[in-house]
């Protein structure tokens, strides 16, 4: 018989030994079962290697971190063409909301080409900024009042979402709507080099997406961690960026 | 013998599904796989790491080169092993630059200050033992703890273990057997105290 070496211990204390009737032999064996015992001992003691504790919610912590550098590239491309097709076929995709939109982008479109430096040189440009300085309106404050109304918006969305215990299709048509709105003025705040505010709202685009998809396909258990993360994360930055928001009266 | 969670190449349908929806581009059945693996990826982390703020940052990244690769993960082998094998990857990563970062920095790493002069050590507290056996780990080369953790901690076959690392399974065993026997070098001298 050949002798048992300090390996062959090694895998039989892993479970990993080829020979089935190695445990027997070390068993019956007291010079074997010594060098086993001391060899359990001590690689026992490797079980001291603890990481540091983790709350439940670190996943989620993990998902806000990473989900804005996920990016939109992929496969998501004409998953996403589909999905805004079918959002715009939809009749809960109302005819006041088609016009609320139309009145965002419509907006957006104004302020993103007033102001910022992309817009110097471009044929819009002057009538854009003619028909601003005609109403008599500072395209900034205009954004920032815009965003603010926009956030109003969705703190009542994300409030009902932490206090509701079903997603209708309803409260998905009204993300979606917010989506839409989200993206426009996250551009037009770039475009007028307001990179904090862009940075937020692109940090808040994350969750409208989910929102607008989650009540057809989440399970209850995703809804819960959803629930947690927007109440104690996104929901507290929407107001405390809104209350930054500066508020100006608009003349009109 | 030890036993510890073992993977298998098994996973159940429900996992399958959400991960077939993950590798379409499906960001929530991502962050299904999100919120399932990141306890489990930080302590194989912090493990490799030794190190709390790196261990995060090897998490964070590990998923996304995850979300990038879905699509060429198959479904025959184990969903854990496959993030395992990113994870170890960004781990191995990290520990290489700080390497050759501290070439140029004269400050003593925590690990090796705790076993300075410490041929008879006193063991007067479980932290005392916590510190030497991180110490001890840390001793190991990247590839030598690498393997170890994922036997010991995870539980992983050495077959795994040599595809994850991307070794033979002779190569594999060998490393193990060399971590083995250095660790209890380190070890035995607190559990005769």
């Amino acid at each position: 018989m050949r002798k048992i070496t300090d390996d062959d211990l090694t895998l039989l204390f892993y479970g990993e030994h080829d020979d089935p009737a190695l445990a027997t032999t070390v068993a019956e064996s007291r010079e074997l079962s010594e060098r086993f015992d001391s060899l359990s001992a001590e690689l026992r003691l490797a079980d001291n290697f603890v990481p540091p504790h983790r709350e439940d919610d670190y996943g989620a912590d993990v998902w806000r971190r990473i989900s804005p550098r996920l990016g939109d590239d992929r496969a998501e491309t004409s998953g996403r063409l589909k999905s805004w097709l079918a959002t715009f076929s939809q009749p809960r995709f109302s005819l006041a909301g088609a016009l609320s939109i139309s009145l965002v982008a419509m907006l957006a479109f104004m302020l993103g080409r007033n102001g910022g430096p992309e817009s110097i040189g471009t044929s819009m440009a002057p009538v854009n900024q003619n028909a601003i300085a005609l109403a008599g309106i500072d395209s900034s404050r205009l954004l920032t009042h815009s965003v603010s109304g926009h956030l109003e918006q969705v703190d009542l969305m994300l409030t009902q979402f932490v206090n509701s215990t079903e997603t209708s299709s309803r409260d998905s048509g009204f993300a979606t709507d917010m989506l839409v709105a989200n993206r426009l003025y996250r551009q037009a705040a770039a475009s007028q080099g307001n990179h904090k505010l862009a940075a937020f709202l692109a940090d808040l685009e994350p969750l409208l997406i989910e929102l607008a998809y989650q009540a057809q396909s989440g399970s209850p258990a995703t809804r819960e961690r959803m629930q947690l993360e927007v109440r104690d994360g996104m929901l507290f930055r929407v107001r405390v960026m809104n209350k930054r928001l500066d508020k100006p009266q608009i003349s009109v | 013998m030890r036993r510890t969670a073992v993977y298998t190449s098994e996973m159940t349908l429900s996992e399958q599904k959400i991960i077939r929806k993950a590798a379409k581009g499906d960001r929530l059945a991502f962050r299904e796989l999100v919120l399932e693996n990141s306890h489990a990826m930080f302590r194989l982390a912090w493990r490799l790491t030794s190190d709390e703020g790196a261990a995060e940052d090897v998490v964070q990244e590990a998923f996304i080169k995850a979300w990038r690769n879905l699509r060429k993960f198959r479904m025959e082998s184990s969903f854990k092993s496959w993030l395992h094998r990113i994870t170890v990857n960004t781990a191995m990563d990290y520990l290489r630059k700080q390497a050759r970062r501290k070439q140029f920095e004269t400050a003593e790493p925590e690990f090796e200050s705790i076993t300075a002069g410490s041929e008879t050590p006193a063991i007067d507290t479980q932290i005392d033992i916590r510190a030497r056996t991180r110490a001890a780990m840390m001793k190991l080369s990247d590839t030598e703890r690498s393997a170890l953790l994922l036997k010991h901690f995870e539980g992983h076959s050495i077959k795994e273990i040599a595809q994850i690392m991307e070794m033979t399974t002779g190569a594999c065993k060998q490393t193990i057997f060399r971590a083995v026997k250095k660790m209890r070098v380190e070890l035995r001298p607190l559990v005769t105290t």
